[in-house]
């Protein structure tokens, strides 16, 4: 399943705050952010980073990074209907939770970009997890940083050079007992223009492995 | 200590929250002044037909008949102390609705879990509910409602408590709504399920930040009002504690 199905083109919440890492798609660098002593430090863990990375449930949508103000995510679970884009402001993006490995901190951090170029590297990492996910049930991935490919677009002075993360999965882990997605309040289509979300009209049989039968009361 | 903490409140559950979006008032009575939590005999028969459907599930071999006892058996304990004038006609009702719950049901085989325990945190706050019925093997998490009318689809509040259950348990499960009457039955599957585990969690937060105005479980209750028509009030002890507290 593709995450971002178009690249082309383009929610602050009320809960708790998570740490975040951020992939600098201008530099190809990885860091954490941390709050110490008044005020926030950038930690590079570009060579050191590792993180069981909750790729089950990654979410996907559109985010707006707009400069003043708090992030803002309208995103819901890649496996789950997309939300609309509530503006040209937010673009395709996404978020998830992963947890560091001790090197680098060992603590969750949330990790969200909407830069074409990050969303190119997390594409072929959740193609890479989809294809083993099967064969790792109830696992998470450990990944890796192996590289940063430099992507040119432009000419001449609008030449313009962002690097594409490389992950790679070296690893599969049980699900760390901290890292817990919960859905943030402004999840899904909220704060999207349209209706109300469906909650389903759609009459279902029991599935056909089912051993009673119907008329079956004994 | 948070706003919860400080009203005795450990973890909301979406029945509670639901009970927030229908009436305040009730919520205020029940899960802030504490209050009894009479119900009135529709959800005792809901909760009996679900017991005679639970029987029959889990025991292959059992009758009907069997099942439908065992349901109004369990109505009777439940009521036993009900002055509700609907009483005799619900009993009546409840032979219907285990038939129709099983025919509904059966398909889908012995299940997994029946009133297992979900957990979850939303915006930092727990959560907790009792899932119906679970079938493990094909994922499936399933809650039973029995009306007197068959619903075309899953009324919001059903979707966000099933939507609740399908988040504790992890990606993969579906949540499906079994709406079932006397004579008929519609299994509907459930769609959206971050958007409503979304809306359960505003709720909850605006549960939270109304609980943060007062510590004074009086002075949130004189913040709203009830609206005693509503079935909420139905019970004649609840509505003798309305009266008692917002004098109407």
């Amino acid at each position: 399943m593709a995450l971002f199905k178009n690249l082309s083109s383009g929610g602050g919440n009320f809960g708790e705050i998570i740490p975040i890492i951020k992939f600098d798609a201008r530099s190809g660098r990885l860091s954490t952010r941390n709050y110490s002593g008044g005020e926030y430090v950038n930690v590079d863990v570009t060579r050191t980073f590792k993180a069981v990375m909750d790729l089950e449930n990654i979410e996907t949508g559109y985010i707006s990074f707009s400069t003043g103000g708090a992030p803002d995510f309208c995103v819901a679970r890649a496996t789950e209907k997309q939300p609309t884009q509530p503006s040209q402001d937010h673009k395709m993006g996404f978020r998830m939770l992963l947890k560091l490995s001790k090197d680098c901190g060992g603590d969750i951090r949330e990790f969200a970009s909407n830069a074409r170029a990050c969303l190119a590297g997390i594409e072929a990492l959740y193609t890479a997890y989809e294809a083993a996910a099967g064969e790792n049930h109830g696992k998470l991935p450990i990944v890796v940083l192996k590289d940063a490919v430099a992507i040119v677009s432009g000419e001449g002075a609008r030449k313009t050079t962002n690097y594409s993360p490389v992950f790679e999965i070296v690893g599969w882990s049980a699900r760390p007992a901290d890292l817990v997605y919960s859905p943030k309040a402004r999840s899904g289509a909220v704060g999207a223009a349209g209706a109300p979300p469906a909650t389903g009209s759609t009459r279902v049989e029991a599935p056909a492995t089912s051993s009673d039968t119907a008329d079956g009361f004994g | 200590m948070n706003a919860f903490e400080r009203h005795g409140i450990t973890h909301l559950s979406p029945s509670a929250c639901n009970s927030f979006v229908a009436s305040q008032a009730m919520f205020v009575l029940t899960r802030v002044l504490k209050k009894a939590n009479a119900v009135g005999a529709a959800a005792h028969r809901g909760t009996a037909a679900e017991t005679g459907i639970a029987h029959g599930l889990m025991n292959s071999g059992a009758s009907l008949t069997a099942c439908v006892e065992a349901a109004v058996e369990h109505f009777k304990i439940l009521t036993s102390m009900s002055t509700d004038p609907r009483l005799e006609k619900e009993r009546e009702s409840i032979a219907g609705f285990v038939e129709q719950g099983l025919l509904a049901l059966k398909p889908y085989g012995q299940p997994s879990a029946v009133q297992s325990k979900a957990e979850f945190v939303i915006d930092g706050i727990p959560f907790l509910g009792y899932i119906d019925f679970e079938w493990a093997a094909s994922k499936i998490i399933l809650d039973l409602k029995t009306a007197h009318v068959v619903s075309n689809s899953i009324k919001p509040a059903h979707a966000r408590q099933v939507a609740f259950y399908v988040a504790s348990r992890g990606a993969g499960d579906t949540g499906r709504v079994a709406y079932v009457t006397p004579k008929k039955s519609a299994v509907l599957a459930l769609e959206n399920v971050s958007e409503h585990v979304a809306a359960l969690g505003k709720i909850g937060k605006t549960i939270e930040r109304f609980l943060s105005i007062s510590d004074d479980p009086l002075e949130l209750a004189s913040l709203v009002v009830p609206d005693v028509d509503s079935f909420y009030f139905n019970d004649p002890l609840i509505r003798q504690q309305a009266f008692e507290i917002w004098g109407i």
